[in-house]
């Protein structure tokens, strides 16, 4: 459960401060697939690195779980970064000249104890994105489609109960984005909290639902009825190919 | 162990990029083992001035003709000491028990029958060979009667037979040097590389009296060696002459002497000091150029620190603390140092090895480099590559995904 009361953010001081974030309200249950939408300039970027505890509002609290995270010092919110978010990012952000399977034990290597089993784990989690075959592949021979999913598998190897997605499909074509997207709805499916940051309409329909951000605030929050089914769509876009 | 497993992060990334880590050793190496060989050097140069020094007779007291401190060499254009000058020491000065004079010119034609070489010749007295305990092997030494008539006589160094006479007995034959015929009387025994690093058996001893009037055809002498009776006596006798020579030379104070002594403990003293400053000057140069190292370091680790704040971001944001980081960056920095200054000791031990083979340069080896450089390589380490690793800590995870 994430609960967030009234937060600001703003950057610069005094006077010449720019307002980002003006008092957003809103409470995220566990197991909920939502998009927060918004155009550039939004602050849906600084509103997910908040939730992500990269970031701390200036005002405002931010709950996770019941624990306010505004409280928390730098150590504290790196272990729960590390024990209770899997990030996503629309870059990727791999290790350059570093294979897939070490990629996605990055994370267990700041774990308090790391696991005899890391490697086995990592490779479930590949195989689970379906990078069973390019495990011991370096970033530069994959490609953006493979690379967004193995920081998938990166993101899910501390069994994390919370995906935080900063435009995952921004930088990928329609059928690689459509295969990320489908990925999230199996991880919603398996219970996960899943928030995706984004600005398309398409991407966030995916979602059961969506809050609307306008100008550092809430503009909107609703409720999808029916989600778009990304499998069914990725089912239908190889059979166009195959015509 | 959680540290280990952070700092073997800093290690992944060095063998990732390996010119980027070698570029960061590059000066490190350098320094060091440029710091191993003039250690080496030194030591060796040390110990070889040392030994030579050692040679020099302890009783002894050399008057050299021309001005000048310490372990010079007599200037064969200063024509102010003379053979009065030794006749006064003998006299006037207490304790000595041997004395002889010599005028020495360097690289004389010398020939026998159609072989012929440059020399060097010594017209010497007939202390000569007592005093630089240099016996005959063969034949006679130059004798008083030899002196006394002007006799065209000589004794040779081995060398200078074998290019003379090849495997022939010298002996009853007759060479020239210059001008003037001698007839050989006697071989020296081998004595080798001389204190100077010179050939001593390329040389020809004549009597005094025959060099200074029929070859050199001059009224001065190169020096006069006075050997005292006990080493006591030596400090005494040194300023006593001083004064005696100063007396005859109409030398008042102000004015710079024409003539130098010296002794044992001089020379050493000299040697020493010589070859410690060069070796001082030479090891601050070698710090220095370790200190460039050190900064080259530490710049390609800000730049490297900035061109990896993206992979720092990425890793706070995976759960990475600020200390993580640190150390990362900290192991990156001290890993480089390590390796650079451990290969830089081992390159400098193999030049150190290879010099005297291929130059008359003389090194002595020393297990120091080996020993300093790991505490050396901490606080190398750390001296530069804290600033940099802090810069990464302190990097701001939002900033750094940018």
């Amino acid at each position: 459960m994430i609960e967030l009361e009234a937060i600001e953010k703003a950057y610069g001081s005094g006077s010449a401060a720019a307002l980002v974030l003006g008092g957003i309200s809103f409470r995220i249950e566990s197991g909920e697939h939502v998009a927060i939408m918004g155009a550039s300039g939004s602050g849906k970027t600084t509103l997910l690195n908040i939730l992500g505890c990269l970031d701390k509002p200036t005002a405002g609290h931010c709950r996770l779980e019941c624990t306010d995270v505004v409280n928390l010092d730098d150590d504290a919110l790196s272990h729960l970064r590390n024990h209770k978010i899997g990030f996503v990012f629309q870059m990727f952000h791999l290790l350059e000249r570093t294979r897939a399977i070490r990629n996605v034990t990055l994370p267990l290597i700041y774990s308090d104890e790391y696991p005899e089993d890391a490697e086995e784990r990592a490779k479930k989690a590949l195989a689970a994105v379906g990078l069973a075959d390019r495990m011991y592949y370096k970033p530069s021979e994959l490609s953006g489609g493979q690379q967004q999913r193995v920081a998938i598998a990166r993101a899910l190897i501390t069994d994390p109960a919370i995906i935080l997605a900063d435009e995952p499909t921004g930088n990928l074509d329609r059928k690689s984005g459509l295969e990320v997207l489908a990925i999230f709805k199996h991880l919603h499916q398996q219970g996960r909290t899943i928030i995706m940051v984004t600005h398309d309409q398409n991407v966030a329909e995916h979602a059961s639902r969506i809050l609307l951000l306008k100008d550092g605030v809430i503009a909107g929050d609703r409720a999808v009825t029916d989600p778009r089914d990304a499998e069914a769509e990725l089912a239908a876009l190889s059979k166009e190919d195959d015509r | 162990m959680k540290f280990l497993r952070i700092a073997s992060e800093g290690m992944r990334a060095l063998s990732a990029h390996k010119l980027r880590s070698f570029l960061m050793m590059a000066g490190t190496i350098v320094g060091v083992a440029l710091l191993t060989v003039i250690m080496s050097v030194g030591k060796g140069t040390e110990q070889k001035v040392m030994k030579r020094v050692d040679t020099w007779p302890i009783r002894v007291i050399k008057v050299n003709a021309g001005g000048g401190k310490g372990y010079t060499r007599p200037q064969a254009s200063v024509a102010t000491l003379k053979l009065e000058d030794a006749d006064a020491i003998r006299d006037r000065i207490q304790g000595w028990d041997l004395i002889c004079c010599v005028a020495e010119k360097r690289d004389l034609p010398t020939k026998a029958g159609d072989r012929q070489c440059q020399a060097d010749v010594f017209a010497v007295e007939p202390t000569y060979c007592e005093m630089q305990n240099w016996p005959v092997e063969e034949g006679e030494e130059i004798g008083a009667e030899d002196v006394r008539t002007m006799a065209r006589v000589c004794v040779l160094g081995t060398t200078l037979v074998k290019t003379l006479f090849g495997e022939d007995n010298p002996i009853g034959n007759h060479i020239w040097i210059g001008k003037v015929q001698f007839r050989v009387v006697g071989v020296l025994k081998t004595r080798g590389i001389g204190p100077g690093g010179t050939e001593s058996d390329n040389r020809a001893l004549i009597p005094l009296t025959t060099g200074l009037r029929r070859l050199f055809n001059q009224n001065y002498i190169s020096y006069i060696r006075v050997r005292m009776k006990t080493v006591h006596d030596v400090p005494g006798a040194v300023r006593k002459i001083g004064q005696l020579l100063r007396e005859r030379h109409h030398i008042t104070p102000p004015e710079t002497d024409d003539f130098s002594i010296v002794t044992a403990s001089e020379v050493a003293e000299v040697a020493r000091g010589i070859s410690r400053t060069l070796t001082a000057v030479l090891i601050a140069l070698a710090g220095l150029s370790l200190l460039v190292g050190g900064v080259v370091m530490m710049n390609i680790l800000l730049i490297s620190v900035a061109e990896r704040t993206k992979e720092i971001g990425l890793r706070r944001a995976l759960g990475a603390t600020q200390q993580a980081i640190l150390v990362q960056f900290l192991t990156e920095a001290l890993s480089v140092t390590l390796v650079g200054m451990i290969l830089g000791a081992a390159l400098g031990w193999s030049v150190s090895v290879a010099l005297p083979r291929f130059t008359p340069v003389i090194t002595e080896r020393s297990w120091e480099p080996f020993a300093l450089v790991i505490p050396f390589a901490l606080v190398f380490g750390v001296a530069f590559g804290v600033h940099p690793a802090r810069r990464a800590a302190r990097l701001h995870p939002v900033e750094a995904l940018r």
